[in-house]
């Protein structure tokens, strides 16, 4: 048989990927193996979380031998990590489809690559920077005024309440700054595909005595629903895994649901990195495999999110057919 | 989808930067010739601003041996010396009495002294010294005491009008060694908080309405600057920022019953308290010392390191850099820098006794 050493190198190459994604879920499952058989199906519904004494010795519970107190329930963390992705996404949908219209309509042309650049740019700011912005001004202004005028006023419908209680720290400082973070993603994905409409739907709408607005509304959006859907989802897998500004400025809540905007919250990423290093100083190790189970829950999550970005777009030419017939 | 490439992209370029530092790392680390050695350290970060004050003297003086700093923490300080990853995992908490058990191997030598000051943002308070004791503050963290003018501080602080607003008690999110310290004193001065919570590098801290998690000691300081009402723990070696910040620091009642400031008096008083009383591994804790006017929230700042190094060269090179650290290291023109303080001679003793065992 012939060898063809360029087919088998690309073929190489190509398994690397899936492989090494394998290789990690396998890893996970392997390592919180003795995690998932101890805390069982309530690791996702209780509340509790707490390392236990790491400074006694061990103890036998539910037959593994695990610090005394240990318990380990994500439930405040799935529900952070959600409410602060998707508060994000509320917030950041109408703003990257005013953007990406505003640029893509009323920009004069030699000047939209400038401005579509600078939108760009915001998408490879680092987290961490996102995060000390959130500390040095988010922070503050959610704390002494933002929070305190929305309990003022609407404090009677509770996800208003508390603001004037604590520093600013909590939900929706981690959700405006989520939000900032993913706003270029779904702009710049939604301008590419407005970018992409067909001149002469554009026009005909125009023809048939459409306003501006109507000729966006009806003729374009419709085309783009799907992209738009599309880039939600992209927006939403980087919303949901997102670690380090989030850490900054979402205040860390621990044993307690989110109540209010203004609650301190946890998110799944956020929480491995914080408890990382204490989970290392378990002599039963029991911890650490905690948290690669919440890794692994992080890991489904993300993984429903992006299979959902797949079928949803997966249905574009669909949409356009349809579109087309209207 | 053009999107979701670039993103892909720059983390694997991320990722395959990473993966070429740790190979030179352990490249370096490995090649242990007889002219140059490289010790690696990593750990605690309150420790890692006088290793990057003792590395540039320590090496200018003996160019045979160069060493890498790093801060990652004190949890995985230890968990990378147990591994035999590193060569010097800095700590601010001893190897518990499970790991050492587990891991026999694995010694806790103390390097100097550090301590905790619990402080405050209360308007009009500024240049006022608060007293605070273990259960009220254990009330605090707790949420059993919610606003400043509980009769409980009231009781402590005589004649000072406190305000009638709640309390922001600020913690820290990410696994300390100063949390580890102030759930310790909190532990040995409360017996509520020890049966509830005791102490940890990582709290399972209690549900308060208003309370805020902080990351490192920078964090918690811009929190309790930006929140007035606010109490919190912070590293001493933040003294100087946290008085250009104008918080308030608290003196806390010691075991003798006394409300002490932190000074270098009273935390050498807490460390020489507790000099006779340390067994030769040094693992023994400094919080709430007997002994009159001692600062109640002391601790030795360590080293852990294993007794079997991979070749005598660097079980050499280890021996000779923490004899210097604990000797010519413990000088006041490093220590004075973070507020720390030297070893007693004594320990200084058991410390050398620890080392000589490095092989």
């Amino acid at each position: 048989m012939k060898i063809r050493p360029f087919r088998l190198a690309l073929l190489a190459l190509s398994l690397l990927i899936p492989a090494a994604l394998a290789a990690v879920v396998l890893f996970l499952l392997i390592y919180a193996g003795p995690a998932l058989g101890f805390n069982g199906f309530g690791f996702i519904s209780r509340i509790t979380w707490n390392l236990g004494d790491l400074y006694s010795d061990p103890v036998t519970t539910r037959g593994v031998l695990v610090p005394p107190g240990a318990s380990y329930g994500i439930l405040v963390f799935v529900v952070g990590t959600l409410l602060s992705s998707g508060i994000a996404i509320l917030i950041a949908v109408p703003l990257s489809v005013g953007a990406a219209i505003f640029l893509s309509e009323i920009v004069p042309p030699r000047v939209r690559p400038v401005l579509s650049m600078l939108v760009e740019l915001v998408a490879v700011v680092p987290s961490v920077v996102f995060g000390l912005w959130g500390i040095a001004v988010l922070v503050p202004f959610i704390g002494n005024i933002l929070g305190p005028a929305l309990s003022d006023t609407l404090g009677f419908i509770p996800i208003f309440a508390g603001g004037n209680s604590g520093g600013g720290y909590g939900l929706l400082a981690a959700a405006v700054v989520l939000a900032l973070m993913i706003t270029p993603i779904i702009a710049t994905t939604l301008l590419d595909a407005l970018m992409q409409v067909p001149k002469e739907n554009r026009e005909s709408a125009f023809a048939l005595g459409a306003t501006h607005f109507e000729v966006v509304s009806k003729a374009m959006m419709p085309m783009v629903r799907t992209t738009l859907i599309g880039g939600i989802v992209l927006a939403l897998g980087r919303a949901l895994g997102e670690t380090m500004a989030v850490l900054m400025v979402s205040g860390g809540g621990l044993n307690i649901l989110p109540s209010s905007l203004f609650s301190p919250i946890s998110t799944i990423a956020s929480f491995i990195v914080s408890q990382l290093d204490s989970a290392e100083g378990d002599p039963t190790n029991m911890a650490v495999r905690s948290l690669a189970e919440i890794a692994l829950v992080l890991f489904i999550i993300t993984l429903i999110t992006n299979a959902g970005a797949k079928l949803l777009t997966s249905g574009l030419p669909h949409v356009h057919l349809r579109s087309k017939k209207h | 989808m053009k999107f979701a490439n670039k993103f892909s992209r720059s983390t694997f370029l991320r990722a395959g930067v990473a993966a070429l530092a740790l190979a030179g790392l352990t490249g370096i680390a490995g090649t242990a010739k007889a002219d140059t050695v490289t010790l690696v350290e990593s750990g605690s970060s309150l420790l890692y601003p006088l290793f990057n004050l003792w590395v540039p003297d320590f090496t200018a003086a003996n160019s045979s041996i160069r060493i890498t700093t790093t801060s990652t923490g004190s949890g995985a300080g230890i968990a990378q010396a147990i591994k035999g990853l590193i060569q010097i995992g800095a700590s601010d908490a001893y190897v518990s009495d499970a790991m050492s058990a587990k891991h026999p191997n694995i010694l806790s030598i103390p390097l100097a002294i550090s301590a905790q000051t619990i402080n405050y943002n209360l308007p009009g308070m500024t240049g006022k010294n608060l007293h605070l004791s273990g259960p009220i503050l254990a009330g605090i963290f707790m949420g059993k005491i919610t606003k400043w003018d509980d009769p409980a501080i009231a009781a402590a602080n005589p004649g000072v009008t406190l305000p009638d607003h709640t309390i922001i008690p600020i913690h820290r999110l990410d696994g300390s060694g100063d949390t580890f310290i102030f759930s310790q004193y909190l532990s040995a001065s409360t017996p509520a908080w020890k049966s509830a919570l005791g102490y940890s590098t990582a709290i399972s801290w209690p549900a308060i309405a208003g309370e805020i998690g902080a990351k490192g000691n920078a964090g918690m300081l811009a929190a309790a600057a930006a929140n007035p009402y606010s109490v919190t723990y912070i590293g001493i070696s933040y003294a100087a920022k946290v008085a250009a910040a104008g918080l308030g620091t608290a003196a806390l009642k010691d075991a003798a019953g006394e409300y002490v400031l932190p000074t270098p008096t009273t935390i050498g008083n807490a460390a020489n308290s507790v000099v006779t009383d340390t067994p030769p591994d040094e693992r023994i804790s400094m919080i709430f010392a007997d002994g009159p006017m001692a600062y109640p929230i002391v601790n030795y700042e360590y080293a852990v390191v294993s007794t079997s190094q991979p070749n005598g060269d660097v079980a050499t090179a280890l021996q000779t850099f923490l004899n210097w650290a604990i000797t010519t290291g413990n000088s006041p023109q490093y220590l004075d820098k973070v507020h720390f303080l030297p070893l007693p001679s004594a320990i200084q003793i058991l410390s050398k006794t620890q080392i000589a065992k490095i092989q």
